[in-house]
């Protein structure tokens, strides 16, 4: 290998990590041997279960992305039970159902505080931590197609996650190939976030949507994957992963 | 400042003047090398691009780490 590529992954963090698509990310980087550090406000009896099956390579715990102390001491705890941190995987985020002009100061900052301001804080403490400890690594931000198209009632969470696909960009040309820095932005799929569309939003949604199928989390899992563990020199880019309905 | 270079399989010239761009120490590294002196200090050490715009040679690097230290 040469010396100047980013190596895989080896200990990955994932925000977000106890349902829904942070937890398909965190079962597929277990099942593919690597150790992984997990963290939500609330712990699900799903994560509970991963942890008693891989007891040595899943570390996990209750922390607001929002409480920055909590999440730095979360970062070190990792740190000393499973190693150096080499991969972060920036999942956690709160969506939105309400136009713009019903969207109260409080719950709009609260959207941008949780889905924008801590993700990149928490994402300068962990590059903070590799590169002083001399390692490569490697970031993905799970964003959305919604930063890249128009959706009525997500004014204040597509504004976060454009912020995120631009934040990656810049990231991959600051840490100057040293960490490789993408995002994966998946279309609507089924959660606790999108439970919020009704049938005919999701039947419009299939209905422009080439392949005919929404996207499913085990859709962008291998994307994650791929970004975390391959040798691609795919950095500061966002991929889509939607079926080209954004397209 | 050696330490990093090392780390990186290189070698820490003994020349002051000499340039960073010739040795490949770059801006990354210099972060890599503020980090370690905050590690000792206890303390952050933040400050913007244009102070590391201005460091050119490995004198430069040793002069602004120890403006740091003693701020
Ligand atoms: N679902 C979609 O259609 C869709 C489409 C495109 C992109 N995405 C993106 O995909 C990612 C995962 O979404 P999902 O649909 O899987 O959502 P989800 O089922 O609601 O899961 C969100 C995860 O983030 C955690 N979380 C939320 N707020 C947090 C906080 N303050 N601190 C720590 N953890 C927090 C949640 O746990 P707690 O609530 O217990 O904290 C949960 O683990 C998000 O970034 C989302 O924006 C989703």
């Amino acid at each position: 290998m040469k010396s100047d590529l980013v190596p895989p992954a080896s200990v990955v963090l994932v925000s977000g990590g106890s349902r829904g698509l942070g937890l398909a990310i965190v079962t597929d980087l277990l099942t593919a041997g690597l150790k992984v550090a997990a963290f939500a406000r609330t712990v699900t009896p799903e994560l509970t279960a991963l942890g008693e099956k891989y007891p040595d390579h899943l570390y996990y715990g209750a922390v607001d992305v929002n409480d920055a102390e909590a999440g730095q001491a979360f970062v070190r705890t990792v740190e000393t039970t499973l190693g150096p941190i080499d991969g972060l995987v920036n999942n956690a985020a709160i969506g939105q159902d309400s136009l713009h002009v019903h969207t109260s100061p409080d719950q709009l900052a609260r959207i941008i505080q949780t889905n924008l301001t801590s993700p990149l804080i928490l994402t300068r403490f962990v590059i903070r931590r590799m590169l002083a400890k001399g390692l490569k690594g490697r970031i993905v931000n799970v964003t959305s197609i919604c930063a890249q198209r128009g959706f009525p009632g997500l004014v204040a969470y597509s504004a976060t996650k454009g912020g995120m696909d631009a934040a990656t960009r810049s990231l991959a040309r600051e840490l100057g190939g040293r960490v490789l820095a993408n995002a994966v932005a998946p279309g609507f799929f089924a959660s606790e976030m999108s439970a919020v569309l009704g049938q005919t939003q999701l039947d419009q949604i299939v209905r422009r949507t080439p392949t005919g199928h929404l996207t499913e989390p085990d859709d962008v899992v291998p994307v994650v994957r791929m970004l975390l563990l391959e040798n691609t020199n795919v950095n500061g880019q966002v991929l889509a992963v939607d079926g080209a309905a954004s397209i | 400042m050696g330490e990093v270079m090392t780390a990186q399989g290189r070698n820490l010239p003994g020349d002051d003047s000499a340039d960073l761009r010739e040795i490949g120490f770059r801006s990354l590294d210099f972060s890599e090398l503020a980090l370690r002196v905050e590690d000792e200090l206890g303390d952050e050490l933040n400050f913007d691009a244009p102070g590391l715009r201005r460091i050119a040679t490995v004198g430069d690097v040793l002069d602004f780490i120890e403006q740091l230290q003693s701020a």
